[in-house]
Protein backbone atom coordinates (compact mmCIF):
# COMPACT_ATOMS: atom_id res chain seq x y z
CA UNK A 1 0.00 0.00 0.00
CA UNK A 2 2.83 2.25 0.74
CA UNK A 3 4.17 1.77 -2.68
CA UNK A 4 0.76 2.75 -4.55
CA UNK A 5 0.68 5.80 -1.78
CA UNK A 6 4.00 6.73 -3.31
CA UNK A 7 2.93 6.22 -7.34
CA UNK A 8 -0.59 8.43 -6.87
CA UNK A 9 1.55 11.08 -4.76
CA UNK A 10 4.53 10.70 -7.96
CA UNK A 11 1.07 11.03 -10.38
CA UNK A 12 -0.07 14.61 -8.33
CA UNK A 13 3.68 15.92 -9.06
CA UNK A 14 2.85 15.27 -12.58
CA UNK A 15 0.21 15.46 -13.78
CA UNK A 16 -1.51 18.12 -12.57
CA UNK A 17 -0.68 21.21 -14.07
CA UNK A 18 -1.82 19.11 -17.90
CA UNK A 19 -5.09 17.86 -16.70
CA UNK A 20 -6.11 21.05 -14.94
CA UNK A 21 -5.06 22.65 -18.42
CA UNK A 22 -7.60 20.39 -19.93
CA UNK A 23 -9.85 21.19 -17.44
CA UNK A 24 -10.02 24.53 -17.80
CA UNK A 25 -10.21 24.45 -21.31
CA UNK A 26 -13.31 22.39 -21.08
CA UNK A 27 -15.07 23.80 -18.36
CA UNK A 28 -15.73 28.21 -18.41
CA UNK A 29 -15.01 28.14 -14.67
CA UNK A 30 -11.97 27.96 -13.09
CA UNK A 31 -12.71 27.05 -9.54
CA UNK A 32 -15.25 23.96 -11.01
CA UNK A 33 -12.05 22.89 -13.48
CA UNK A 34 -10.07 22.75 -10.05
CA UNK A 35 -12.01 20.98 -7.87
CA UNK A 36 -12.24 18.38 -10.64
CA UNK A 37 -8.85 17.61 -10.93
CA UNK A 38 -9.15 17.33 -7.26
CA UNK A 39 -11.69 14.65 -8.15
CA UNK A 40 -10.08 12.98 -10.60
CA UNK A 41 -7.09 12.14 -8.57
CA UNK A 42 -9.04 10.94 -5.50
CA UNK A 43 -11.16 8.87 -7.60
CA UNK A 44 -7.97 7.33 -8.52
CA UNK A 45 -6.59 6.93 -5.24
CA UNK A 46 -9.87 4.97 -4.57
CA UNK A 47 -9.68 2.34 -7.46
CA UNK A 48 -6.16 1.94 -7.76
CA UNK A 49 -6.21 -1.25 -7.63
CA UNK A 50 -8.17 -1.14 -11.23
CA UNK A 51 -5.25 0.22 -12.81
CA UNK A 52 -3.30 -2.56 -13.75
CA UNK A 53 -0.49 -0.83 -16.21
CA UNK A 54 -2.42 -1.64 -19.36
CA UNK A 55 -2.55 2.25 -20.27
CA UNK A 56 0.07 4.73 -19.22
CA UNK A 57 -1.08 6.36 -15.66
CA UNK A 58 -1.19 9.63 -17.81
CA UNK A 59 -3.56 7.79 -20.32
CA UNK A 60 -5.72 6.69 -17.07
CA UNK A 61 -5.69 10.16 -15.56
CA UNK A 62 -7.09 12.17 -18.56
CA UNK A 63 -9.92 8.83 -19.09
CA UNK A 64 -10.98 9.48 -15.39
CA UNK A 65 -11.08 13.22 -16.21
CA UNK A 66 -13.00 13.13 -18.96
CA UNK A 67 -15.82 11.32 -17.67
CA UNK A 68 -15.59 13.92 -14.91
CA UNK A 69 -16.27 16.92 -17.23
CA UNK A 70 -19.00 14.98 -18.71
CA UNK A 71 -20.82 14.28 -15.64
CA UNK A 72 -20.31 18.05 -15.19
CA UNK A 73 -22.40 18.97 -17.75
CA UNK A 74 -24.89 16.73 -17.66
CA UNK A 75 -25.03 17.96 -13.76
CA UNK A 76 -25.44 21.12 -14.57
CA UNK A 77 -26.73 20.68 -17.67
CA UNK A 78 -24.86 23.37 -19.10
CA UNK A 79 -23.72 23.41 -22.64
CA UNK A 80 -20.04 23.49 -23.47
CA UNK A 81 -18.61 26.86 -24.14
CA UNK A 82 -19.03 27.55 -27.74
CA UNK A 83 -15.69 30.18 -28.19
CA UNK A 84 -16.10 31.17 -31.86
CA UNK A 85 -19.48 33.39 -30.91
CA UNK A 86 -18.67 36.49 -32.66
CA UNK A 87 -17.19 38.84 -30.33
CA UNK A 88 -18.12 42.22 -31.20
CA UNK A 89 -21.61 41.55 -31.61
CA UNK A 90 -21.51 39.53 -27.88
CA UNK A 91 -20.25 43.05 -26.67
CA UNK A 92 -21.71 45.68 -28.48
CA UNK A 93 -25.24 46.34 -29.95
CA UNK A 94 -25.60 47.48 -33.52
CA UNK A 95 -24.77 51.24 -32.65
CA UNK A 96 -21.42 50.24 -31.12
CA UNK A 97 -22.79 50.77 -27.80
CA UNK A 98 -22.68 48.30 -24.81
CA UNK A 99 -24.68 45.36 -24.57
CA UNK A 100 -26.09 45.86 -21.15
CA UNK A 101 -25.19 42.18 -19.41
CA UNK A 102 -21.58 43.13 -20.74
CA UNK A 103 -21.43 47.00 -19.76
CA UNK A 104 -18.00 46.90 -17.46
CA UNK A 105 -18.47 46.84 -13.72
CA UNK A 106 -16.79 48.88 -11.25
CA UNK A 107 -13.25 47.12 -9.84
CA UNK A 108 -12.63 49.57 -7.57
CA UNK A 109 -9.34 49.56 -8.89
CA UNK A 110 -8.26 53.42 -7.42
CA UNK A 111 -7.08 52.31 -4.01
CA UNK A 112 -6.64 48.88 -4.79
CA UNK A 113 -4.23 48.87 -7.52
CA UNK A 114 -0.88 47.58 -6.46
CA UNK A 115 -2.63 44.39 -4.12
CA UNK A 116 -4.28 43.86 -7.59
CA UNK A 117 -1.15 43.30 -9.25
CA UNK A 118 0.22 41.07 -6.76
CA UNK A 119 -2.47 38.73 -5.63
CA UNK A 120 -1.78 35.58 -7.08
CA UNK A 121 -5.44 34.93 -7.51
CA UNK A 122 -6.38 37.37 -9.88
CA UNK A 123 -2.94 36.20 -11.88
CA UNK A 124 -4.32 32.61 -12.03
CA UNK A 125 -7.69 34.00 -12.87
CA UNK A 126 -5.74 35.68 -15.80
CA UNK A 127 -3.68 32.20 -16.77
CA UNK A 128 -6.74 30.78 -16.80
CA UNK A 129 -8.70 33.48 -19.51
CA UNK A 130 -5.97 33.81 -21.54
CA UNK A 131 -6.21 29.59 -22.20
CA UNK A 132 -9.68 29.95 -22.40
CA UNK A 133 -9.58 32.60 -25.44
CA UNK A 134 -9.72 31.42 -29.33
CA UNK A 135 -6.52 30.53 -30.75
CA UNK A 136 -6.31 33.62 -32.50
CA UNK A 137 -6.63 35.94 -29.53
CA UNK A 138 -4.48 33.54 -27.52
CA UNK A 139 -1.74 33.95 -29.70
CA UNK A 140 -1.68 37.59 -30.22
CA UNK A 141 -1.79 38.30 -26.48
CA UNK A 142 1.27 35.72 -25.73
CA UNK A 143 2.79 36.98 -28.91
CA UNK A 144 2.54 40.75 -27.82
CA UNK A 145 3.22 40.06 -23.72
CA UNK A 146 5.32 36.90 -23.41
CA UNK A 147 7.38 36.60 -26.24
CA UNK A 148 7.72 40.40 -26.77
CA UNK A 149 7.51 39.93 -30.66
CA UNK A 150 7.48 43.06 -32.57
CA UNK A 151 4.07 44.47 -34.41
CA UNK A 152 5.17 43.87 -37.61
CA UNK A 153 6.46 40.00 -36.87
CA UNK A 154 2.94 39.44 -35.37
CA UNK A 155 1.26 40.57 -38.37
CA UNK A 156 3.68 38.32 -40.74
CA UNK A 157 3.40 35.22 -38.90
CA UNK A 158 -0.37 35.71 -38.59
CA UNK A 159 -0.62 37.24 -42.03
CA UNK A 160 -2.74 40.14 -40.89
CA UNK A 161 -2.72 43.85 -41.42
CA UNK A 162 -1.09 46.69 -39.17
CA UNK A 163 -4.58 47.99 -38.35
CA UNK A 164 -6.15 44.82 -38.23
CA UNK A 165 -4.15 44.13 -35.32
CA UNK A 166 -4.99 46.65 -33.09
CA UNK A 167 -8.80 45.22 -33.63
CA UNK A 168 -7.79 42.25 -32.84
CA UNK A 169 -5.84 42.79 -29.56
CA UNK A 170 -8.90 45.08 -28.82
CA UNK A 171 -11.43 41.79 -29.23
CA UNK A 172 -8.83 39.91 -27.30
CA UNK A 173 -8.92 42.28 -24.35
CA UNK A 174 -12.78 42.56 -24.42
CA UNK A 175 -12.53 38.86 -24.07
CA UNK A 176 -10.30 38.88 -20.94
CA UNK A 177 -11.71 41.41 -19.00
CA UNK A 178 -15.27 39.93 -19.54
CA UNK A 179 -13.60 36.55 -18.02
CA UNK A 180 -11.80 38.02 -15.34
CA UNK A 181 -14.66 40.10 -13.95
CA UNK A 182 -16.84 37.05 -14.12
CA UNK A 183 -14.27 35.02 -12.70
CA UNK A 184 -12.58 37.45 -9.98
CA UNK A 185 -14.68 40.34 -9.62
CA UNK A 186 -18.14 39.52 -9.48
CA UNK A 187 -17.17 36.43 -7.41
CA UNK A 188 -15.28 38.64 -4.72
CA UNK A 189 -18.53 40.98 -4.34
CA UNK A 190 -21.14 38.54 -3.90
CA UNK B 1 -29.37 61.43 -30.81
CA UNK B 2 -27.92 58.28 -30.25
CA UNK B 3 -26.27 58.17 -33.82
CA UNK B 4 -25.41 62.37 -33.75
CA UNK B 5 -23.66 61.36 -30.41
CA UNK B 6 -21.83 58.75 -32.18
CA UNK B 7 -20.82 60.83 -35.04
CA UNK B 8 -19.63 63.55 -32.50
CA UNK B 9 -18.09 62.03 -29.56
CA UNK B 10 -17.41 57.59 -31.15
CA UNK B 11 -19.72 54.77 -30.49
CA UNK B 12 -18.32 52.86 -27.50
CA UNK B 13 -17.12 49.86 -29.95
CA UNK B 14 -15.00 52.59 -31.69
CA UNK B 15 -13.91 54.79 -28.21
CA UNK B 16 -12.90 51.32 -26.81
CA UNK B 17 -10.58 50.42 -29.70
CA UNK B 18 -8.92 53.40 -29.88
CA UNK B 19 -7.80 53.15 -26.10
CA UNK B 20 -6.75 49.93 -26.93
CA UNK B 21 -4.78 51.37 -30.27
CA UNK B 22 -3.23 54.29 -27.85
CA UNK B 23 -1.81 51.41 -25.45
CA UNK B 24 0.53 50.56 -27.91
CA UNK B 25 1.18 53.55 -30.23
CA UNK B 26 0.35 57.36 -30.17
CA UNK B 27 -2.88 58.47 -31.37
CA UNK B 28 -3.93 61.78 -32.97
CA UNK B 29 -4.84 64.91 -32.07
CA UNK B 30 -8.41 64.40 -33.00
CA UNK B 31 -8.65 60.64 -31.38
CA UNK B 32 -7.46 62.39 -28.13
CA UNK B 33 -10.23 64.78 -27.59
CA UNK B 34 -12.92 62.50 -29.40
CA UNK B 35 -11.79 59.77 -27.02
CA UNK B 36 -11.52 61.81 -23.47
CA UNK B 37 -15.20 63.43 -24.39
CA UNK B 38 -16.76 60.08 -25.12
CA UNK B 39 -14.85 58.62 -21.53
CA UNK B 40 -16.10 62.04 -19.48
CA UNK B 41 -19.83 61.15 -20.40
CA UNK B 42 -19.58 57.67 -20.96
CA UNK B 43 -19.67 55.58 -17.02
CA UNK B 44 -19.02 52.12 -18.81
CA UNK B 45 -16.14 53.29 -20.94
CA UNK B 46 -14.44 54.84 -18.32
CA UNK B 47 -14.22 51.82 -15.92
CA UNK B 48 -12.89 49.96 -19.33
CA UNK B 49 -10.24 52.46 -19.90
CA UNK B 50 -9.25 51.98 -16.15
CA UNK B 51 -9.57 48.07 -16.43
CA UNK B 52 -7.80 47.81 -19.88
CA UNK B 53 -4.47 49.63 -18.64
CA UNK B 54 -4.64 47.01 -15.54
CA UNK B 55 -5.07 44.70 -17.49
CA UNK B 56 -2.03 45.93 -19.35
CA UNK B 57 0.07 45.92 -16.56
CA UNK B 58 -0.94 42.66 -15.23
CA UNK B 59 0.38 41.16 -18.86
CA UNK B 60 3.26 42.88 -18.25
CA UNK B 61 4.00 41.85 -15.00
CA UNK B 62 2.78 38.69 -15.18
CA UNK B 63 5.30 36.63 -12.60
CA UNK B 64 5.28 32.99 -13.75
CA UNK B 65 7.15 31.68 -10.48
CA UNK B 66 4.47 33.23 -8.26
CA UNK B 67 2.17 31.00 -10.54
CA UNK B 68 4.01 28.25 -9.93
CA UNK B 69 4.07 28.68 -6.31
CA UNK B 70 0.09 28.02 -6.81
CA UNK B 71 0.41 25.30 -8.47
CA UNK B 72 2.65 24.15 -5.43
CA UNK B 73 0.12 24.79 -3.21
CA UNK B 74 -2.55 22.73 -5.43
CA UNK B 75 -0.63 19.57 -5.43
CA UNK B 76 -0.08 19.92 -1.20
CA UNK B 77 -4.19 20.39 -1.28
CA UNK B 78 -4.77 17.27 -3.88
CA UNK B 79 -2.26 15.20 -1.57
CA UNK B 80 -3.08 15.67 1.73
CA UNK B 81 -6.77 14.97 0.26
CA UNK B 82 -5.88 11.32 -0.65
CA UNK B 83 -3.64 10.70 2.47
CA UNK B 84 -6.45 10.95 4.42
Amino acid sequence: MQNAETDINQWVNDYTEELLRRASYKINNHEDAKDIVQETFLAAAKSLDKFQGKSSPKTWLFSILNNKIIDYYRKNSKKPKTSDIDTVSFFFDNDGGWNAPQKPNNWEIQDNEQHLLDNYEVIEVLNYCIENLPEKFNTVIKSKYYTKKKTEEICQELGISATNIWQIMHRAKLRLRGCIEQNWFVKVNK
Amino acid sequence: MKKLMNILLLSCLKATELMEKKLHIEISFKEKIQLKMHTTMCGACKKYEQQNILLDKLLKNKNSNKLNIKIEEFKSEIKSKINK
